[in-house]
């Protein structure tokens, strides 16, 4: 919450609850963002994301959205949406405030070389509860007269990405700048191109089957080209500590504590009965 | 509109847990009570790039609360989330 609001963008929260539910939680989790309630699933069947595959009589699951989070810019447009299949997984605060505001976070270049693109890969070691996504931060360093490629890209060569080593961990979406059509003068082919220096956001999670500290562990793979020639796709492994925590909602601060909770589950239970 | 899939994979545990196909463990089954998730495409509401639908509702007050009005000029993060209560 404190960093939404160093950067000065809105959090609101809106779910199926009622609104004493709501506060019940928010006391409970010291939130103090505003919590909304759609008791009869308004809003969320407004928006198109009520979740269908819950049978209409199947209390008191059915009206919960397929949850997710949209990003506005300062005029309410969308500029950014983060919805994934599972229920376990979500977007990370740290990740809304950077799609609501652009940040830039700046890693320390591996080693210097300026003739050769360069890779280094970065990953925020704190704490990460499962199913909680964060970016793996990836730059390529792509000497003047150079270009890598992004997708699509012609059998044989290989654009800018990574691949993660098999593990209790998740790649869910890459976030990369937009390409530039590059047509190569000889053939007429078209390629996709990152004519400089290149910043691969990859969000992560983990599903605890390991706690404690682990060790995410891949490789960013590159293929470099000039106007004369291309150079032998490239590999460059990373091992990057986190220390792996249970989903949020298993965590004693984050347990449903005292007696209302039950209270407000047997309510939902009936309110459609 | 896409017509969302049930994601029915499931792997039970003999500690009474079940699996989804990412590996996160739950008491529910895949497929079963709140934990029906959608296999491939789903539907993800408004488009980037429209305006995002005026959000008329309660807050945890029960006082009526109007999501642009809050805004107030400000970047947003909207968040469509499963219940407070479980």
């Amino acid at each position: 919450m404190d960093a939404f609001e160093a950067a000065g963008v809105a959090l609101v929260a809106l779910s199926y609850d009622e609104p004493d539910a709501l506060a019940d939680f928010a006391a409970a989790n010291g939130i103090t963002y505003p919590m909304l309630a759609d008791p009869d699933s308004e809003v969320i069947a407004a928006f198109g994301i009520l979740n269908t595959l819950i049978p209409e009589d199947d209390h008191p699951w059915y009206g919960i959205p397929f949850p997710g989070t949209y990003v506005t810019d300062a005029d309410g447009t969308i500029t950014a949406k983060f919805f994934e299949n599972s229920l376990a997984v979500r977007a990370s605060g740290a990740q809304l405030v950077r799609a609501a505001t652009g940040e830039i976070v700046e890693l320390e270049p591996a080693r210097g070389d300026d003739a050769m693109v360069t890779a280094v890969a970065a990953f925020d070691p704190s704490p990460l509860a499962a199913g909680v996504q964060r970016d793996l931060l990836v730059d390529l360093a792509v000497p003047a007269g150079q270009h890598v490629y992004g997708l699509p890209v012609p059998d044989g060569m290989v654009h800018a990405h990574v691949v993660l080593d098999d593990g209790p961990w998740k790649v869910h979406a890459v976030d990369a700048p937009a390409t530039q059509r590059h047509v190569l003068a000889g053939t007429g082919d078209e390629l996709q191109i990152y004519p400089g220096s290149v910043r691969l956001y990859v969000a992560v999670s983990h599903n605890a089957s390991e706690r404690g500290d682990i060790t995410i562990a891949g490789e960013i793979r590159w293929q470099a080209c000039d106007d004369d020639q291309c150079f032998l796709p490239q590999r460059q492994r990373f091992e990057l500590p986190v220390h792996a925590t249970g989903a949020n909602w298993m965590q004693p601060e984050h347990r449903h504590e005292g007696e209302n909770f039950v209270a407000h589950f047997r309510k939902m239970e009936a309110r459609r009965g | 509109m896409i017509e969302p899939e049930l994601d029915t994979f499931n792997v039970a545990l003999e500690n009474g847990l079940n699996l989804d196909s990412d590996g996160h463990a739950g008491p529910y089954a895949n497929g079963v009570g709140p934990r029906r998730n959608p296999r491939g495409d789903f539907p993800s509401g408004p488009d980037i790039g429209t305006r995002l639908p005026d959000i008329h509702a309660t807050d945890s007050t029960g006082a009526p609360f109007d999501v642009h009005e809050y805004r107030n000029g400000r970047p947003l993060a909207m968040v469509f989330f499963r219940s407070a209560v479980w």
